[in-house]
């Protein structure tokens, strides 16, 4: 990944190898930038491929490189999914310690979509893009839930789709600042504070749930496919920001009068939920028993597409549909099929969508300042590389149990216990009289020691971070 | 993967045990040889479990701290990567992956306590962020750490030998004061800690494993490699190794900038 030793005074080598464009976002945690990858032979007409760069500020004084980024690094560096924004590079600016993400560039979102036939066209999406785009994002769901990470903050804006080019209409899910592994948390989930853009949010969050799951993710899917549906946010609660995690009554309000209330019948460990116990006055006091979503969607209650939806929307999270059994979901096998390219006009001859590119702000630098340099000409940098050894996979795994599908419980519970046992240690013990061969069987080696080169991080597709859109 | 470690930054990692006691070319001009060269390693492996039990952060946060410590000087020399600085930055870049975070100040705060008079062991937080930093560019940014913690209970409940538990435990931390971690599989090197653990405990798991089908050979070697260890080193696990053996070695190192 980049070098990231300084070039000129302030300059990091690494700018070198992109040709800024401008700035098109922000967000909390810094800017994100539109680039171009110099290409590594410069010819007159030839441009690199577009990357977007996003950039994090040094969290607060003295807590170094912010959680967030931390937790993206960490995640994209291990996953590779079509349906997943691909991070292609980090690199580091020593001089004035900010980190820089480099992702893959993607021109569209979920939110401008549907701004754009909401506000421009005034007409619906054309149900053969409606089903790609919820299958690609099943699909890059599922990856991620079968690899233990929830993405804990799905919202339309946060789901990219890929511009003209090889990937065009392809969807990349983005912005893993929140997401965690949760095959076994060192700390409650909750611990983090509060997560989901709170129109997305699922109920047993909403009701004060501590130990949620990959469910939450489905809920956010289920408010998405309602809104590719109906161009609206299906549940747009009014958030309560007076104490830093209050309780979203007015969210709740939304869902319940569309969906019904829930019941402990139906839905046994709601009694458990912090905010149903404590406030039954408020959430139980209003009745409201007239579901009424398939009015609200325009489907008819026996569509098939109609019964994905509400296995997405089912209140129980251990009842909710998964992104799997979603994926085999009988909307998905009737016509239109879903298709790779979701921005394909629904019918050959008819016009393609032509959607909005990104606006940039092309007077914004690397620094966030206003004041932007002509780049640098090219002089024959070499594109970035993964240079880190890898090692062939083993075909065959000695046994499957001890390596994927770990038990969630083991682990939290029984390690505090052994923390004390563990300064024990085990030194000054006297091996003399294991029944042991030095080297028995000769020094076979578990692996193969070939190596080569690191293919996890090559350049081939496009994707970009999503981010609050500020203009 | 995040779950499955055959598709892991960690398993493409798995490194050749001749490469990593390659002493690195600019600490081999100092003088220090591939015997010393393990020697600080073990050194600051106690001193990254040493201060973690100050900050008070689970096991696996530590494990993942000395992961990374171990992996940096396979790439990079103790003469530019002050271990004094980089095992406890190890220890908060870790405790922010595992979403313990421990904020560098405290840090700074417990190596004083804990190093008061030697000024070689003390930070600044300063140090400690721009070391961080360089420590991201140091693993290629791969943060994704497995560890045979998980995979020990979960055999050790296999093997209805959950008795074993403790003392497996204590075996598998203690792999850290050695390169274990980069050179095998994690579940290999709880397979190991559990033959140990089975043999000096005299428990009968010679058909326990031959229905594991696992390479034994491999196992065993491990189990060799973890028992001369302790033959060799015979480390009071209180205090670690002793000031006498260490400081020379470590004068070796470049002094602060």
């Amino acid at each position: 990944m980049g070098d990231g030793r300084a070039g000129g005074a302030n300059r990091p080598a690494w700018l070198q190898q992109y040709e800024l464009i401008g700035k098109i976002g922000e967000g909390t945690y810094g800017l994100v930038f539109l680039a171009r990858l110099k290409p590594s032979h410069p010819a007159p007409g030839r441009r690199g491929p577009p990357i977007a760069i996003k950039k994090f500020k040094q969290s607060k004084e003295g807590d170094g490189v912010s959680p967030t980024a931390i937790r993206e690094i960490m995640l994209l560096r291990e996953i590779n999914h079509e349906n997943v924004v691909k991070l292609v590079n980090v690199h580091i600016n020593h001089a004035d310690m900010s980190l820089y993400l480099a992702f893959d560039y993607a021109e569209h979102d979920l939110y401008e979509i549907i701004r754009h036939h909401r506000e421009k066209l005034s007409s619906s999406i054309n149900p053969y893009t409606v089903k790609s785009l919820l299958w690609q994002l099943l699909n890059g769901l599922n990856y991620l839930h079968s690899n233990w990470i929830i993405h804990r903050d799905l919202k339309p804006s946060n789901i990219l789709v890929m511009g003209e080019g090889d990937e065009h209409g392809i969807i990349k899910i983005a912005d893993f600042g929140l997401a965690r592994i949760y095959q076994a948390p060192l700390k409650p989930l909750c611990d983090n504070g509060v997560v989901v853009t709170i129109w997305y949010r699922a109920p047993e969050l909403l009701l004060g749930g501590k130990h949620y799951t990959s469910a939450v993710d489905m809920w956010a899917v289920g408010c998405i496919f309602a809104e590719l549906l109906t161009l609206k946010p299906l549940f747009q609660g009014v958030e309560a920001k007076n104490t830093p995690n209050p309780f979203q009554l007015d969210q709740l309000d939304k869902i319940f009068k569309v969906l019904g209330h829930p019941t402990v019948e139906k839905w046994p460990t709601l009694a458990n939920l912090p905010w149903w116990q404590n406030d039954q006055q408020h959430i139980q006091g209003h009745k409201y028993d007239n579901p009424g979503l398939h009015n609200i969607v325009h489907l008819p209650p026996k569509s098939p597409a109609f019964d994905l939806l509400s296995k997405m929307l089912e209140y129980d999270p251990r009842k909710r549909i998964t992104a799997a059994q979603a994926l085999e979901h009988e909307y998905f096998r009737m016509e239109p099929l879903p298709g790779r390219n979701a921005l394909l006009p629904s019918q050959p001859g008819e016009k393609i969508v032509p959607y909005p590119v990104r606006p940039v702000d092309t007077t914004t630098d690397f620094e966030g300042t206003t004041s932007l340099q002509p780049t640098q000409p090219p002089s024959g940098n070499a594109p970035p590389g993964g240079q880190s050894v890898a090692r062939p996979m083993p075909r065959q795994m000695p046994q499957q149990p001890m390596v994927g599908g770990m038990p969630r419980v083991a682990a939290g519970a029984n390690m505090a216990a052994f923390n004390a046992a563990s300064q024990a240690g085990m030194a000054g013990l006297n091996p003399g009289n294991i029944p042991m061969q030095r080297g028995a069987g000769g020094q076979s080696h578990p692996h193969q020691l070939r190596r080569k080169a690191d293919q996890g991080m090559g350049m081939q597709n496009p994707g970009y971070p999503q981010q609050k859109r500020r203009f | 993967m995040a779950a499955n470690f055959w598709t892991s930054s960690h398993c493409k990692q798995l490194l050749d045990p001749d490469d990593v006691d390659l002493v690195p070319a600019a600490d081999r001009e100092r003088g220090i040889t591939p015997e010393e060269f393990r020697l600080i390693k073990i050194h600051m492996s106690f001193h990254i479990w040493r201060l973690a039990q100050q900050v008070k952060v689970r096991q696996r946060v530590i494990a993942t701290a000395v992961t990374y410590f171990r992996r940096v000087y396979t790439r990079k020399s103790m003469s530019d990567y002050d271990p004094r600085l980089v095992a406890p930055t190890c220890l908060y870049l870790a405790s922010k992956v595992e979403e313990s975070t421990v904020q560098a100040r405290l840090l700074v705060f417990y190596i004083k306590k804990m190093c008061g008079s030697d000024d070689k062991y003390r930070f600044e937080i300063k140090d400690i962020l721009e070391m961080e930093m360089k420590l991201l560019e140091a693993l290629d940014y791969y943060l994704v750490v497995f560890h045979p913690y998980r995979p020990l209970l979960q055999l050790l409940q296999d093997a209805g030998i959950t008795d074993l538990t403790q003392f497996a435990w204590g075996l598998v931390n203690d792999t850290y004061k050695m390169d274990l971690i980069l050179i095998y599989p994690p579940y290999m090197i709880a397979l190991a800690c559990i033959y140990i653990a089975s043999v000096l405990k005299d428990k009968d798991t010679t058909a326990w494993f031959e229905e594991l089908r696992v390479d034994m050979n491999i196992v065993k070697n491990i189990s060799m490699e973890i028992l001369d260890f302790y033959d060799t080193y015979k480390i009071d696990p209180q205090r670690g190794i002793p000031e006498d053996k260490i400081s020379s070695v470590m004068n070796k190192l470049p002094a602060k900038a």
